[in-house]
C-alpha cells in the first residue's frame, strides 16, 4: 500500500497549478523531491533523539541540520531570485512543509519560522532585495547560515495581534519610540520561535501604544544590537527542535532604514503575512497527520505485534479515514496557497516592474544613488501604490479566509490522526508509539499558533459566509511622524481603516483592482 | 465489611481531595519530570493513609473498604496527579489478586502493579514457568511487586517480587503520560512465581480475570474524570482573568462553547456499575464507562490547553500535562477501539450461539452469576473480591 501522494504527481492531483502560468510545476516538483530527500536523510532519523534533547534543555539547537537544510534549498525558499533565493511563495513553502512535517515537524518549524520571519520584508519590494535577504543567501552559500524569526506576539496579547480589529482594543505594553534618526524598541515579546537562534528579526510594536492598530509598524532587528535579549527558552509539550523564546527589548535602537515598508504599515503586513504564512501551517498540519498515517501502516504491514491487524474491519475504516481526511486537508491548503499565489498577491510579484528590477544587475542595483532612491519614501509608496494595483482588499481578504480554513481544518485533521493512529497501535507497540506520540504531541500546536483554530474560523464567517472585506492594504497615503517624533493623528489613514472595518465587499470579487 | 455508608464514602472523599490539592498538585510538575524522591514522599503519604490498600482488609493492613471508595479515592488523587492515582489502581488491583498467605509475605508500604498480558502474544506458560514480554506496562518501574495478569484464553495471575531470578525490567523513558507511574518493559524467562506459597498456573477462573480487568478499567474511567476536572478548573480559572478583545476570553462564545462542553463532560457521570450493596463492578459497564470517560478526557484536556493557547502549550502551565495524561488513559489497560470490541464480544457470542441453537444464557459461566444479578468484583466481607478469592487455592 502506498499513499496517494507517492502515486501521483502534483499537476494530476492539483490541476489547477498547471494551468497558472505563473508556476513551473515542474520545478515545484524538483522541490518536492529535494525536500521529502532531505526529510528522509537528516531529518527522521534525528527527529527523536533531537525531542528527547531539546525536551531535557530547551535551549539546545541543531545547527548541523539547519547547513543540511541550507544545503537542500530550504532557507531561500521565499527569497526572491534577484536576491538570490527561490522566488516561492505559499505554494513551494507549503509542498516543503508537508514533506518535512511527514518526518518532524519541530525541524520543519525551524525553516517555517526563518520564512516566516523572511516573509514581512517580501511586502517591503525590491529595497529589500539587496539588505539582509541577500546576506541570508550569501550566509546559506558559505555554509554557516543565518536564520530569521518573526515577533509579534506578546505577553497580554495572543489573538489581540493576529486581527486588526482586535488589535485596537488589544493590551499592547511594546512601543517604539521615536527618536532622532530611527526608534527605540522596549517591551516583550512572547513564543517566538527562532527567536534565541534568530540572527535577524521583523518584529511589529506600536509606535504610539494608544492606537495600536493605526501605529503597529515592522521593523527589522538586528539581534547583536544593546538592549536586545532572550529572556527564556520555553520548555514546550512537542515541536521542540524549533525553540520558543520571550524576548526583551530594553531602548534597542533600530534606524530609520530598518522600518520595513512604511510606519503604521505593520497591521496591513500583518494580515498579508498571515494570508501567506497559514497555508503552510495547514501543510504542517497536513504533514503531521501524514506522517503518523505512514508509520501506522508501515506498522501494520511490517511489525510482527501487528500480525492480523490489517483484517480487521475497524482498522481498514481507521486507515481509510486517516486517508480520507489527509487528502481534504492538502486540498484545502494548496487551494488556499494557488489562491495567494495566482490572484491575491502574485501580481505584485510578477509585475513588469519589479520583474525589470530583477533584471538589473545587484552590483548596479547596489550603487549608492540606486540603492537611496529604493530605500525612499517615494519608493516605499509607490510599492504600496503598486500593491493597490496589482491586487485588492476584497482578494486578499478571500485569501485570508481560505488560507484560515485549509489551517483550522488542518490542524483538526492533525489532532484527529494522530490521535487514532496512537490509538490503532497502542501502548505495546515498541518503537513507533514514541514517534507517534511525538507527532501528536506536536500536532496540537498546529490549532494554536498562526492564530487558534476559533480565530481563523470567524476569520473564515467575514471573509467567505458574510464576504466582508477587511482593510488589508497598506493606506496610500503615509502616517507621518510630528516634529516631536510621535506618530501625528492622522485623519486620513485612520478614517480609510474605520470606514473599511465593517463594510461590505465593495470592490470586484476576481482579485484585480483597476 | 459491610458496605461504607455515604457520610463515610464522603469523608473518604475528602481526605482524597485535601491530599491531591494540598500534597500532590503542587508536585504534579516534579512527579511528571520523575523525580524518584517526590514520588517516594507522595507514595509515603499515600501508604499513611491506607490508600496503597484500600480494597484489604485491616488484617492485611488495609483500609477494609469496597470498590466505589476506591474509585472515589482515584478520582480525587487524579485531580492532583493522574500518575499517582494510577499507582494507587495498579498496587490495589494487584493486591486483591493475592491469597492470605501471599499477603502475609508482602511488607508494608510495598507499591504493586497490576500487568495485564496477552497469552501467546505476549507471554507464554510451559512447564509452570512464565516467558515473555511485556512492553510499557504501567507503575512496573520502581514497584516492589508485579502481578502479571494472564487474559484469554489461558486466564492466570503471576505474583512476582521485584528482582525475582529471570525477571528484568527496562524503564521506557519514551512514556509520554502517566509518568509518576513509571512504566517499564517485563522480560521474563523461566519466572516461577516468587511470593512464597503460591500456586498459581491454570487455578484461577476466567471470570475473576476479567472482574479484575474491570476494575482496571473502573479505575482508569475514574482517573480520567479527576483529570477532565482538574482541566476544567483550570481552564474556567484561566478564562476568567485572561483579556483578549478588551474582554475576559470567557466572554467570547469560541471560549465559553469550550467550557460549556467540558462542563457538560463532567456532568455526564458514567456510571460505573455497583451492585445495590456497593459491592460490585459489572465488566460491560466498566468497559463502557472507562470508553466514555477517557474520551471526555481527552476532549476536555484538549480543549483547555486551547483555552489557554500558546501558554498552555508551555510545560510550566501544567496544563499540556493533563493532555498526555488522558491521553493514557485511553490507552490503558486497552485502547479504546479494543475496549469497544470487548464490549460487543458477549453479544457477538450471543449471537452466534443463538444461531447455532443454543441460548446465549448457556455460555454464562456459572461463576459470573445468573443473568440479572451482579457479575463481576464481588467484595468480600474482608473486602477482598469473593470471585478472586474463590480461585486461589484452598488455604
Amino acid at each position: 500500500m502506498t499513499s496517494i501522494t507517492q502515486e501521483r504527481s502534483l499537476s494530476e492531483q492539483f490541476p489547477r497549478l498547471a494551468r497558472n502560468g505563473g508556476l513551473d510545476v515542474r520545478e515545484l516538483e524538483r522541490l518536492r523531491a529535494r525536500a521529502r530527500r532531505f526529510a528522509e536523510e537528516h531529518v527522521r532519523p534525528r527527529a527523536l533523539e533531537i525531542d528527547r534533547r531539546t525536551g531535557e534543555d530547551p535551549g539546545w539547537f541543531d545547527w548541523d541540520l539547519v547547513r543540511a537544510g541550507g544545503e537542500h534549498g530550504m532557507l531561500g525558499l521565499l527569497i526572491p531570485r534577484p536576491a538570490g533565493g527561490g522566488g516561492g511563495l505559499a505554494t513551494q513553502a507549503a509542498v516543503a512543509m508537508e514533506e518535512l512535517c511527514a518526518a518532524c515537524p519541530g525541524i520543519a518549524l525551524i525553516f517555517g519560522a526563518h520564512a516566516l520571519g523572511i516573509s514581512p520584508l517580501l511586502l517591503g519590494g525590491p529595497s529589500q532585495w539587496d539588505g539582509v535577504l541577500a546576506e541570508l543567501v550569501a550566509s546559506e552559500r558559505t555554509g554557516e547560515p543565518l536564520l530569521m524569526a518573526c515577533a509579534i506576539t506578546e505577553p497580554e496579547a495572543g489573538t489581540d495581534v493576529e486581527d486588526p480589529d482586535l488589535l485596537r482594543r488589544a493590551r499592547i505594553t511594546s512601543h517604539a519610540r521615536r527618536v532622532p534618526g530611527g526608534f527605540r524598541l522596549s517591551g516583550t515579546k512572547r513564543f517566538i520561535s527562532n527567536g534565541s537562534v534568530a540572527r535577524w528579526i521583523t518584529l511589529l510594536m506600536p509606535t504610539d501604544p494608544r492606537r495600536p492598530a493605526e501605529t503597529w509598524t515592522c521593523f527589522l532587528l538586528d539581534t547583536r544590537s544593546e538592549g536586545f535579549a532572550v529572556a527564556r527558552v520555553e520548555h514546550k509539550m512537542g515541536q521542540r527542535a524549533c525553540p520558543a523564546a520571550e524576548l526583551t527589548f530594553d531602548e534597542v535602537f533600530v534606524p530609520d532604514e530598518q522600518i520595513v515598508s512604511r510606519e503604521g504599515d505593520g497591521a496591513a503586513a500583518t494580515t498579508i503575512v498571515l494570508a501567506c504564512s497559514r497555508p503552510p501551517v495547514a501543510a504542517i498540519a497536513t504533514g503531521i497527520a501524514r506522517g503518523a498515517y505512514e508509520r501506522v501502516l508501515g506498522w501494520l504491514q511490517e511489525d510482527r505485534a501487528a500480525k492480523g491487524l490489517l483484517e480487521r474491519q475497524h482498522v481498514q475504516l481507521a486507515l481509510a479515514g486517516m486517508e480520507e481526511e489527509i487528502h481534504l486537508a492538502r486540498q484545502l491548503y494548496m487551494d488556499a496557497a494557488t489562491e495567494l499565489d495566482h490572484r491575491a498577491l502574485g501580481g505584485v510579484m510578477s509585475h513588469p516592474g519589479v520583474r525589470a528590477l530583477g533584471h538589473v544587475p545587484a552590483s548596479v542595483r547596489r550603487r549608492a544613488p540606486v540603492r537611496g532612491w529604493l530605500a525612499s519614501d517615494r519608493a516605499c509608496d509607490a510599492t504600496v501604490a503598486l500593491l493597490h494595483r496589482s491586487t485588492s482588499e476584497r482578494a486578499v481578504t478571500r485569501s485570508l479566509a481560505l488560507s484560515s480554513m485549509a489551517k483550522a481544518r488542518g490542524g483538526d485533521v492533525a489532532m484527529r490522526v494522530t490521535g487514532a493512529a496512537l490509538e490503532l497501535v497502542g501502548l505495546r507497540a515498541g518503537p513507533v508509539r514514541a514517534e507517534l506520540e511525538k507527532l501528536w504531541r506536536d500536532a496540537k500546536l498546529t490549532q494554536i499558533y498562526e492564530g487558534t483554530n476559533q480565530l481563523n474560523r470567524l476569520e473564515v464567517y467575514r471573509g467567505l459566509c458574510r464576504s466582508e472585506t477587511m482593510s488589508c492594504l497598506p493606506p496610500l497615503r503615509r502616517i507621518h511622524p510630528d516634529a516631536d517624533g510621535r506618530a501625528r493623528t492622522n485623519a486620513e489613514p485612520r478614517a480609510y481603516l474605520d470606514a473599511n472595518a465593517s463594510q461590505p465587499a465593495s470592490v470586484d470579487g476576481d482579485g484585480g483592482r483597476s | 465489611m459491610t458496605a461504607t455508608t455515604a457520610a463515610e464514602r464522603a469523608e473518604i472523599r475528602t481526605m482524597a481531595r485535601e491530599l491531591a490539592h494540598r500534597e500532590l498538585a503542587p508536585r504534579a510538575a516534579a512527579l511528571d519530570a520523575g523525580g524518584p524522591d517526590v514520588f517516594a514522599e507522595c507514595w509515603r503519604l499515600l501508604v499513611e493513609l491506607g490508600l496503597d490498600r484500600v480494597l484489604l482488609d485491616e488484617q492485611h493492613g488495609g483500609a477494609g473498604l469496597g470498590v466505589p471508595d476506591l474509585l472515589a479515592s482515584i478520582e480525587e488523587l487524579a485531580v492532583g496527579d493522574g500518575g499517582i492515582a494510577m499507582c494507587v489502581l495498579l498496587s490495589n488491583a494487584a493486591l486483591v489478586t493475592l491469597t492470605d498467605e501471599q499477603l502475609a509475605d508482602v511488607p508494608a508500604a510495598t507499591r504493586w502493579a497490576l500487568v495485564p498480558a496477552a497469552p501467546g502474544r505476549e507471554v507464554r506458560i510451559s512447564d509452570g514457568q512464565l516467558d515473555g514480554r511485556v512492553a510499557c506496562a504501567l507503575g512496573a518501574h520502581g514497584a516492589d511487586g508485579l502481578v502479571i495478569f494472564l487474559d484469554r484464553p489461558q486466564s492466570a495471575p503471576w505474583a512476582i517480587m521485584a528482582g525475582a531470578p529471570g525477571l528484568k525490567l527496562e524503564r521506557d523513558t519514551a512514556q509520554m503520560g502517566l509518568r509518576a507511574a513509571g512504566a517499564a518493559s517485563i522480560e521474563m524467562a523461566g519466572i516461577k512465581s516468587a511470593v512464597a506459597t503460591v500456586a498459581v498456573n491454570g487455578s484461577v477462573t476466567t471470570a475473576s480475570v476479567v472482574s479484575a480487568l474491570a476494575l482496571l478499567r473502573a479505575g482508569t474511567a475514574a482517573i480520567a474524570r479527576g483529570i477532565a476536572r482538574r482541566a476544567y478548573e483550570m481552564a474556567l480559572k484561566y478564562a476568567q482573568v485572561r483579556r483578549q478583545g478588551g474582554v475576559a476570553i470567557i466572554e467570547h462564545d469560541a471560549v465559553s462553547d469550550m467550557l460549556a462542553a467540558m462542563a457538560v463532560r463532567l456532568a455526564f457521570r458514567p456510571e460505573i456499575a455497583v451492585d445495590p450493596a456497593g459491592l460490585a463492578v459489572e465488566e460491560a459497564q466498566a468497559l463502557a464507562a472507562k470508553i466514555a470517560a477517557t474520551d471526555a478526557a481527552v476532549a476536555s484536556t484538549t480543549d483547555a490547553v486551547q483555552v489557554f493557547g500558546g501558554t498552555g502549550y508551555m510545560v510550566e502551565t501544567g496544563i499540556e500535562k493533563l493532555m498526555r495524561d488522558a491521553k493514557y488513559c485511553q490507552l490503558f489497560p486497552e485502547p479504546n477501539w479494543v475496549a469497544q470490541n470487548e464490549l460487543m464480544r458477549p453479544e457477538r457470542a450471543g449471537r452466534a450461539a443463538v444461531r447455532a441453537g443454543f441460548p446465549a444464557r448457556s455460555r454464562v459461566p456459572e461463576d459470573r452469576g445468573a443473568p440479572g444479578s451482579s457479575p463481576g468484583l464481588a467484595i468480600s466481607e474482608t473486602g477482598v473480591p469473593a470471585a478472586l478469592r474463590r480461585s486461589w487455592p484452598a488455604r
